[in-house]
């Protein structure tokens, strides 16, 4: 509030001094009438800063009576004036005096647009309802074809949520102006405010054409639109002929309604320009963001085609690997590109060893990463050790991944070294590497935890279970890991929680029924009663995730997940408010 | 009672004291001699000190022990007013699934207890039956904007929801407690008119009104409001017990002292407020208030000078402070030590349509049992009104302090030792004591 009294004050001062030039005449016929004017208006700034509403009222009005003399009227400060009354007088409760006040000022100055609009303001703010329609007509016939009037009382409507009394204000306004132009944005709004999504994304359309800034107000509007609404504005912002703003404010409305791929589309088909490369850029550098990887490539890959850049193939091979696609990252670094030979293969050979290594194809990756050894100093050649033994992992090859390891900076990489032992069933290593590592990844986590109460220092079944990790063969882990909880001691539990996570919906609940039926004081039951707890949730038996979780609370009090617990079962109750992703109903 | 009266009458207050004090020590020697052989659990203390994780739901599980027709003691300023309860397995379960710390004491431990609370300003008052519970709030509304709804919906405590037609056909003599919102009983919806009159909402609250002033032969919304008032000024006179928070304070005792005088906005009932309104209100039949000045302006949201905040009103708004809890003797004054039991005594205030009340307003013999240092208003007031008695508790959610039309609910789970919340409990379970011949 100060800043915004001082923001007021100096305003004021700067139309006060700018007054002071532009009449220069008037100061030399009532010089005395405008200082006094000026400390008046100083005056009635000063109360209301320090909270004297009633003192500032007075002199605001002084200022005003003054501003108004015949022959030496003052926009500036009937407008600093009537703005100053508006705001003691609200605050002092006392908002329907503005009225006689503004009538008169409008009377005297019939176009005068500030008096005009507070008039109507006040009227309508006050509920005289009829005596705000009449004002509005006045202003209408004084404005001529000036839009203002219209789009200030529609937009007052609209803020009291009468949104049929503005259609229709708007519609005259269409009928005695002519339809979109200067009120396309109210127009819009006012679509909006009645859920006409298909006329709103209409109007935003044409408004955009002269009034690109309105993008921001049309994507914060039509982001409400309900779903079953969204087709339409799908067809009205697609329709021919194809421009680049409906189009980009389609791309981000698709986005926003978790749709990432129509949003490309949407943007993928507008004609090439400057203007749309940097769309398709910025869209890209979202989609990344959202780790959208899909529509990333494609957005990356279409401006690689254009500018043909060294950084667009990398972001596209980059985001292709990222989704997955391996063999789209390969066919992307393939293409030809600019640059030498030596940067292309820093940027690109590193995405290239790992697409192979996904694809399991680690004796190609090491014939390309010798083939590109020339064009790589010592620095570039380590960092590419890396993804090459990710690659032989991946191939279930061990003694390759550790020769590749050998001679490079990942000899001294706990975390490398501890899954490799870890890998070959050496527990001990493994143990001692494993536990310095510089990450805190979610599966070093579970691999630490079933170290520590592994109570043997060689399993090669244990290595092998983790190695189907690795491989990305979760069915072909999980079964590892119950194979060996018989014979893993403490580490049990663990083992078949961490199967359970592999596992589908049965055959996830079968293995936490056992965990809570045969190791009941293990860190995995509570674990395993809030997983099915919640499992049960999701597939609405409420009575059985009821069950699990009171079992959890009663027989594990002390457990750090009793409070999870109680709030999801006071959720499922009713018994505190909706989430924001909402809850089940009782 | 006032605070200046309960001082005055310290040094009786002290004899009867020393005298219960000797009197249980005897009895509590007696007691441990019969029962030293048995050491095993035989009551269940619910603790509402500090060392409470959920001071809330403490308050339902006392409610189920008396809903199953088992004893309760409420030990008044014993350990921030604990709970004593038999060790029931159902009772152990309900407070293990709602978090709530107990601990188990022997019989030798809760003479032990018993001594000390003869010996100190405590006292043992017996809960007798879970009290019959009526909200007075539409019954299709979710429990979401009110507090009492909200902390009894989390206590697990169990309510009915009774609106206008039921007030109006003299159903609350079924209930024993009844509790009041932020409900406009000067039927001017809180002057929500001008800034919400074409809200969904509003519109939909104003028609309903209205049809249910029509259906009771009312011309209009005040008209109604004022008969449901005066319904519930019949309940309190008969005997009922009534809390009020938030705006149905004030606007309630000013709709039963303007029975006989239009105070409304034309915007609700179609003709301004009468010019002397201030002065034909008939403030004997009002609960708590005497003298206030009625609000005739339509564009100021406030409905008198009752309340001593003003949050609605720009110019006249004051900030928010704290507010203290005073202490009274427990063997004196049970009922107001009760509806102080906490285990914080300064409580951070929050805004309502009332926030507070005005002490120049306030009726002589009304108990004020909150108030900010300081500061010429009460947040917390109690009085005895025909048979019955009130509690006004001002203000609208105490873990919200600046709630405002539209925001997000409050999720007490994330609030579980709410003092504010807890005020509202203890007057839940206030009903539930025995009586006991009133000592001052």
């Amino acid at each position: 509030m100060p800043c915004a009294l001082v923001a007021r004050c100096a305003v004021a001062i700067a139309m006060v001094v700018a007054g002071t030039g532009v009449h220069a005449q008037s100061v030399v016929r009532f010089p005395s009438a405008r200082a006094d004017s000026a400390d008046a208006l100083g005056m009635a700034l000063d109360a209301e800063d320090k909270g004297n509403m009633k003192a500032a009222a007075l002199a605001y009005r002084e200022v005003l009576q003054r501003a108004l003399i015949p022959g030496n009227a003052d926009g500036d400060k009937v407008a600093l004036s009537l703005l100053g009354l508006e705001r003691v007088w609200a605050e002092l409760g006392m908002r329907d005096s503005i009225v006689p006040v503004v009538q008169r000022v409008v009377q005297l100055r019939p176009t005068d647009p500030v008096a005009r609009s507070m008039q109507l303001r006040a009227l309508v703010g006050i509920g005289r309802d009829d005596e705000a329609r009449l004002a509005f007509t006045a202003w209408r016939r004084a404005a001529g074809s000036d839009g203002a009037p219209f789009r200030e009382y529609a937009r007052l409507l609209l803020q009291q949520g009468r949104a049929q009394a503005a259609d229709s204000v708007l519609a005259e306004a269409g009928r005695l102006l002519g339809a979109g132009g200067a009120l396309s944005g109210e127009v819009a709004q006012l679509h909006v405010a009645l859920g006409r999504w298909q006329a709103a994304a209409v109007a935003f359309r044409d408004a955009l054409r002269d009034e690109p800034y309105l993008e921001t107000a049309a994507l914060f509007a039509l982001t409400r639109a309900p779903a079953a609404t969204r087709d339409s504005i799908r067809t009205v912002l697609l329709a021919d002929p194809v421009q680049l703003a409906p189009r980009r404010l389609l791309s981000t409305l698709e986005l926003a309604w978790g749709e990432p791929r129509r949003a490309w589309v949407a943007l993928s088909t507008v004609k090439a320009d400057d203007s749309t490369t940097a769309a398709w850029r910025a869209f890209g550098e979202r989609a990344e963001l959202a780790q959208s990887w899909l529509v990333a490539r494609d957005a990356w890959s279409a401006l690689f085609a254009q500018r043909r850049d060294l950084e667009s193939q990398q972001r596209a091979a980059q985001a292709a690997l990222n989704a997955g696609d391996a063999v789209g990252a390969l066919q992307l670094v393939a293409r030809a590109g600019p640059g030498s030979e030596t940067v292309r293969a820093r940027a690109l050979l590193p995405i290239e060893l790992s697409a192979l290594g996904e694809l399991g194809r680690a004796a190609e990756a090491q014939k390309r990463l010798d083939a590109s050894g020339a064009l790589l100093d010592e620095t570039a050649r380590t960092a590419m050790a890396r993804p090459l033994v990710s690659a032989y992992l991946r191939a279930g090859d061990v003694p390759r991944a550790k020769a590749a390891v050998r001679g490079t900076d990942l000899e001294d990489d706990d975390e490398t070294i501890g899954w490799l032992a870890l890998y070959e069933g050496d527990l001990a290593t493994a143990r001692k590497r494993l536990v310095r590592a510089a990450t805190q990844r979610g599966e070093l986590v579970d691999a630490l935890g079933i170290l520590a109460r592994a109570r043997v220092d060689q399993s090669p079944g244990l290595g092998a279970a983790f190695l189907a990790l690795a491989r990305r063969d979760s069915a072909g882990a999980a079964a590892r890991f119950i194979a060996l909880a018989d014979s893993v001691g403490p580490a049990a539990p663990a083992l078949l929680s961490l199967a359970a996570r592999l596992s589908s919906g049965t055959g996830a609940m079968v293995l936490w029924d056992r965990i809570v039926a045969t190791w009941p004081k293990s860190p995995e039951a509570p674990e395993a009663l809030l997983a099915s707890a919640r499992a049960l949730l999701k597939s609405g038996d409420l009575a059985g995730a009821t069950t699990r979780f009171e079992t959890l609370l009663l027989d594990y009090p002390t457990s750090a997940l009793t409070p999870q617990a109680r709030r999801e079962l006071e959720r499922m109750k009713g018994r505190v408010p909706p989430g924001p992703l909402g809850a089940v109903a009782p | 009672m006032s605070a200046a009266g309960y001082i005055a009458r310290m040094p009786s207050r002290t004899r009867i004291a020393a005298s219960s004090r000797l009197l249980a020590v005897i009895l509590l020697a007696v007691l441990a001699l019969t029962t030293a052989r048995t050491s095993k659990a035989q009551s269940m203390l619910l603790p509402m000190d500090d060392s409470q994780r959920n001071h809330l739901k403490a308050y339902g599980v006392t409610y189920l022990a008396l809903k199953n027709g088992q004893k309760a003691e409420w030990m008044l300023n014993y350990r921030g007013g604990s709970f004593l309860l038999p060790d029931a397995p159902e009772l152990r379960r309900r407070a293990a699934l709602d978090g709530v710390s107990i601990e188990l004491l022997t019989d030798a431990a809760v003479a032990s207890m018993r001594a000390e609370v003869a010996g100190g300003n405590m006292d043992a008052v017996v809960l007798e039956r879970a009290p019959k519970i009526a909200i007075y709030r539409p019954v299709d509304q979710p429990p979401w904007d009110d507090a009492v709804t909200l902390a009894l919906t989390y206590a697990g405590i169990e309510f009915t929801s009774v609106w206008d037609d039921a007030v109006m056909q003299g159903e609350l003599s079924k209930y024993d407690w009844v509790h009041l919102h932020h409900e406009d009983f000067t039927g001017q919806f809180n002057k929500l008119y001008l800034a919400y009159r074409d809200a969904p909402w509003f519109v939909a609250q104003r028609e309903r009104d209205m049809a249910m002033a029509k259906r009771f032969g009312k011309s209009d919304v005040p008209g109604l409001k004022k008969g449901v008032a005066d319904n519930i000024r019949g309940f309190v006179d008969r005997g009922g017990f009534l809390f009020a928070m938030c705006g149905a304070t004030e606007s309630l005792d000013l709709a039963i002292a303007a029975f006989a005088v239009d105070i409304a906005g034309p915007f609700s009932d179609g003709s301004p407020p009468a010019s002397d309104a201030d002065a034909r209100m008939d403030w004997t039949r009002a609960l708590a208030f005497s003298g206030a000045h009625v609000e005739p302006s339509p564009y100021i949201n406030a409905l008198s000078d009752i309340d001593g905040h003003q949050v609605n009103v720009p110019a006249r708004r004051q900030p928010l402070g704290t507010f203290t809890l005073f202490d009274f003797s427990a063997k004196l004054d049970p009922v107001a030590t009760m509806l102080v039991q906490n285990h914080r005594s300064v409580v951070p205030d929050y805004y309502g349509v009332t926030t507070s009340f005005n002490r120049a307003v306030i009726k002589p013999g009304v108990t004020m049992l909150a108030s900010e240092d300081g500061a010429p208003w009460s947040k917390y007031l109690h009085g005895d009104y025909g048979k019955g008695s009130w509690t006004f508790l001002g203000g609208h959610d105490p873990e919200d302090p600046q709630h405002a039309i539209g925001s997000a609910p409050t999720d007490l789970s994330l609030h579980p030792n709410s003092p504010g919340y807890r005020l509202i409990l203890n007057n839940v379970l206030f009903p539930a004591a025995k009586k006991k011949p009133r000592k001052t």
